[in-house]
């Protein structure tokens, strides 16, 4: 999985493409340190090039959002494929997140 | 009833119908061809008829016309002299003499000169004829007599030519039939001088004529030129009837038809009635007498023969068809007792079949049986001796467990069935509450005893066999010891017991054996073993064993002993019910599937090696890319759980993957020798919560069982065995 950070106007937001297993997941969940460094705005999941996510995937994504809770910011998720919004939809994840 | 009745009329009326045309048809065609024989052999007759008639009339006819040529020739011979001697009249009785003297066949002859030729004897005729072997000199000119105004005088002056008078009765020498030939005689002027006759006697043509006897009441006659029969006086009476007949006949048109064709000196043949006969006519004319002959002959006489063979004809006719109907009324008078019997009978038969499709439904008949068990493969088959059989087989599946029977009920038919349908019933009744083969068969044995007043018995055999391990229980009573077949083809031990039936509270032995993947077990019913050639050789447990040594599916083996025993058995009658079950035990998922083994070390950047198993999966069943994400997840959530948590951190263990894809499901046994851990006993993760109280894991797990059809978990051996099963 490759993970591509950019700075947008008034959001962090990170493209991730590939797979997103419990293999990679000790990976992605370091390179996705700037997302919870700015968790305190608005923080944007890109996911339309993502092809598979795991319980570990699923357990980043939930690291995030507790921590834009905790510091009062905003988790988009955009562009989910149906795959993964399936799995999204399966463990509740769907009312967790903004989607967009 | 009515409309039994209603149908037997039909059915008579249909036969007399039937009879009716069977009998006409035979009459017309004997008629038919009565009539055609009859035409043929007419029409041959009459042919017949017609050649012997001619060639007697020719024969007799030759014969005429040389007594006629003589008699011609002795006057032709004689004409020179007669006219040298026209001078001296005196002499010309020495040429009359000489006529008659010299020809046999002349009776008298004269030589009449012409009225006034002579100056002398204005009639002068003198004439000289046979009186007994002598000859007579007479003269014909007397006053009474006035010969020139005689026929045979004045018609050859007429004509100037040689004449043949009518035949006429010579009343001066003896009543005799005569005929006279005259010539004219020319003197030196050439005028006509006299007349020389030659007569001649026809006794002998009616004599020869009366001979003629060609037919039994055939008649033959002479008919002059005006129509008179030539006969002599004495036998005109005798004749008399066929004068009368013959004399009516002219008045006849048929007969002025055959008169004028006879005159016309034609020959042939006609056919006049008269007064209700039938005669056939054959005609030829002697031109130069101008008679005609002809043979008249009675149909009678001729078709005579034909119309009494046809008499008879027509009397074997009439009798012969008389039989036939008296056959046919005896026929159907038999066919209606015979269907009346057959109807009975198949009535009979009919209820027979009823019972047998009744004792049929009650064993299972579809094959194969569990179409969803990859671990069993099993077929039964039962072939009754008559309609009904005494011979049952059972199976089904309760808890995982197969519960399987066959049993041999003492003697066949109608009895034997319900006996039969009994012990079907008590089997299933009590199988369902136990699951001891013994319990089971101690049950209906005391069961079957207390009611058993016809002393009727089973032989029972009965096997419970848990599909989990291949361990199976069975318990014998009585019956044929099943075959096991597993590297080779053994007689599984079996305690011998007593059969089902006879005495309550009989002890029965429980055995049991352990069957391993691929073992199987054949059961069967002495009708198998006791199967009978028409050599009485028994068809026998080798024959069996060799059989089955084939390997084959539970149906092939099941067709190919059949049809063995078929073979053996050939013409003769099946003698006994034969019944078998072959049930093979077999390794789940072995057929018709395919597997996949993948081991996986406990580090957790193996698990993509999962994504690549489930890739390959996919691709060979096709399967859409949310299903394939959905596998890789739920598998690699419970490996990842493996890798995680089984062994003691630093502690290098293995996970086992044996994938197995079947038709309609795929199965994933993760197997490790970790400890003991049930992620099915793990408490449902609430998804419903917010973000503050989800807690960051337990989400595997519950992505597992959301995902998967089921999940089973497993401690054997030291192992945990979790089973992911996805139905397709």
């Amino acid at each position: 999985m490759e993970v591509f950070i950019n700075e947008e106007a008034n959001a962090t937001v990170a493209r991730l493409v590939g797979r997103l297993d419990t293999a990679v997941s000790q990976d992605v969940s370091s390179a996705l340190q700037p997302l919870m460094d700015a968790a305190s705005g608005t923080v944007i999941l890109d996911c339309s090039q993502m092809s598979y996510i795991s319980s570990s995937g699923l357990r980043i994504f939930l690291g995030i959002r507790k921590e834009a809770a905790a510091k009062g910011g905003r988790v988009i998720v955009r562009n989910l494929p149906d795959t993964i919004r399936q799995v999204f939809m399966m463990t509740g994840f769907l009312n967790l997140f903004e989607i967009q | 009833m009515k409309r039994r009745k209603l149908k037997d009329n039909l059915a008579e009326r249909r036969s007399a119908r039937t009879a009716f045309w069977v009998v006409i048809v035979a009459a017309v065609t004997l008629e038919a061809t009565s009539l055609i024989q009859t035409y043929y052999a007419q029409k041959n007759i009459k042919e017949q008829a017609g050649l012997r008639a001619q060639t007697q009339l020719e024969y007799t006819r030759l014969n005429i016309l040389d007594i006629i040529d003589q008699a011609e020739s002795a006057v032709r011979n004689s004409i020179w002299i007669a006219q040298w001697c026209l001078q001296f009249q005196d002499s010309l009785s020495r040429v009359t003499y000489r006529v008659v003297n010299d020809n046999p066949v002349v009776m008298g002859s004269t030589v009449a000169l012409m009225p006034g030729f002579s100056k002398r004897y204005p009639l002068f005729a003198p004439y000289t004829c046979r009186v007994g072997d002598s000859l007579a000199l007479r003269s014909l000119a007397t006053e009474e007599y006035d010969y020139p105004s005689q026929e045979w005088f004045t018609e050859p002056v007429k004509q100037d030519a040689g004449y043949w008078s009518e035949p006429y009765i010579d009343t001066g020498g003896g009543d005799v039939l005569m005929t006279t030939y005259s010539v004219p005689i020319k003197d030196r002027q050439d005028r006509t001088a006299a007349v020389l006759t030659a007569d001649i006697a026809l006794d002998w043509l009616i004599d020869m004529i009366g001979d003629i006897k060609i037919y039994p009441h055939a008649t033959t006659v002479m008919i002059s030129r005006s129509g008179q029969f030539m006969m002599s006086r004495d036998r005109e009476m005798m004749r008399s009837t066929l004068i009368d007949i013959v004399n009516s006949m002219r008045d006849h048109r048929d007969f002025q038809k055959l008169d004028h064709a006879m005159k016309a000196g034609q020959t042939g043949s006609t056919t006049i009635k008269y007064d209700g006969d039938e005669y056939h006519v054959f005609y030829a004319p002697i031109v130069k007498t101008g008679w005609a002959m002809c043979i008249i002959v009675p149909s009678e006489d001729i078709y005579g023969s034909i119309r009494r063979m046809g008499l008879w004809v027509l009397l074997f006719q009439v009798l012969g068809l008389a039989l036939l109907i008296l056959i046919l009324n005896t026929y159907f008078k038999n066919q209606k007792k015979f269907n009346a019997l057959n109807e009975k009978k198949e009535r009979l038969q009919g209820e027979l079949r009823i019972a047998s499709n009744i004792q049929m439904s009650m064993v299972p008949k579809t094959f194969p049986p569990f179409p969803d068990r990859h671990d069993l493969d099993l077929s039964a088959s039962i072939v009754p001796a008559k309609e009904v059989g005494g011979d049952l087989y059972d199976f089904y599946i309760r808890d995982e467990r197969l519960f399987f029977c066959i049993g041999d009920v003492s003697g066949k038919g109608v009895p034997a069935s319900l006996v039969m349908a009994i012990t079907r019933t008590l089997f299933r009744n009590v199988s369902s509450l136990q699951n001891s083969p013994m319990k089971i068969v101690t049950a209906m044995n005391d069961s079957m005893s207390e009611m058993n007043e016809s002393n009727m018995f089973v032989t029972f055999f009965c096997g419970v066999l848990d599909l989990h391990n291949g361990k199976m229980h069975y318990c014998n009573a009585g019956h044929n010891a099943p075959l096991i077949l597993t590297d080779d083809i053994q007689f599984l031990p079996v305690e011998p017991n007593l059969p089902l039936g006879i005495m309550k509270g009989m002890p029965f032995v429980e055995q049991e054996v352990q069957l391993n993947y691929d073992d199987a077990i054949f059961l069967y019913t002495d009708g198998l073993t006791e199967a009978e050639n028409i050599n009485h050789e028994l068809f026998g447990e080798e024959r069996m064993k060799e059989v089955l040594h084939e390997r084959r599916s539970a149906q092939g083996h099941m067709e190919a002993v059949q049809a063995a025993v078929s073979e053996f058995v050939g013409d003769a009658p099946q003698s006994d019910d034969l019944t078998m079950l072959f049930l093979h035990y077999i390794r789940p998922g072995e057929e018709g599937s395919s597997e996949r083994h993948l081991t996986l070390h406990n580090d957790i950047n193996q698990i993509p090696q999962l994504a690549t198993l489930i890739e390959s999966i996919a691709r060979e069943k096709q399967l859409d890319q949310a299903l394939a994400m959905s596998l890789n997840l739920a598998l690699e959530e419970a490996v990842t759980n493996v890798i995680l948590y089984a062994y003691p951190p630093k502690i290098d263990g293995t996970v086992d993957i044996d994938a197995t894809i079947r038709k309609d499901s795929l199965q994933f046994v993760i197997t490790d020798k970790g400890s003991p851990f049930d992620p099915t006993v793990v408490p449902e993760a609430d998804t419903t919560l917010g973000v503050e109280d989800r807690p960051i894991g337990g989400l595997g797990i519950y992505l597992v069982r959301k995902l998967m059809d089921s999940v089973e978990y497993e401690y054997t051996d030291g192992k945990n065995i979790l089973t992911l099963t996805k139905k397709l």
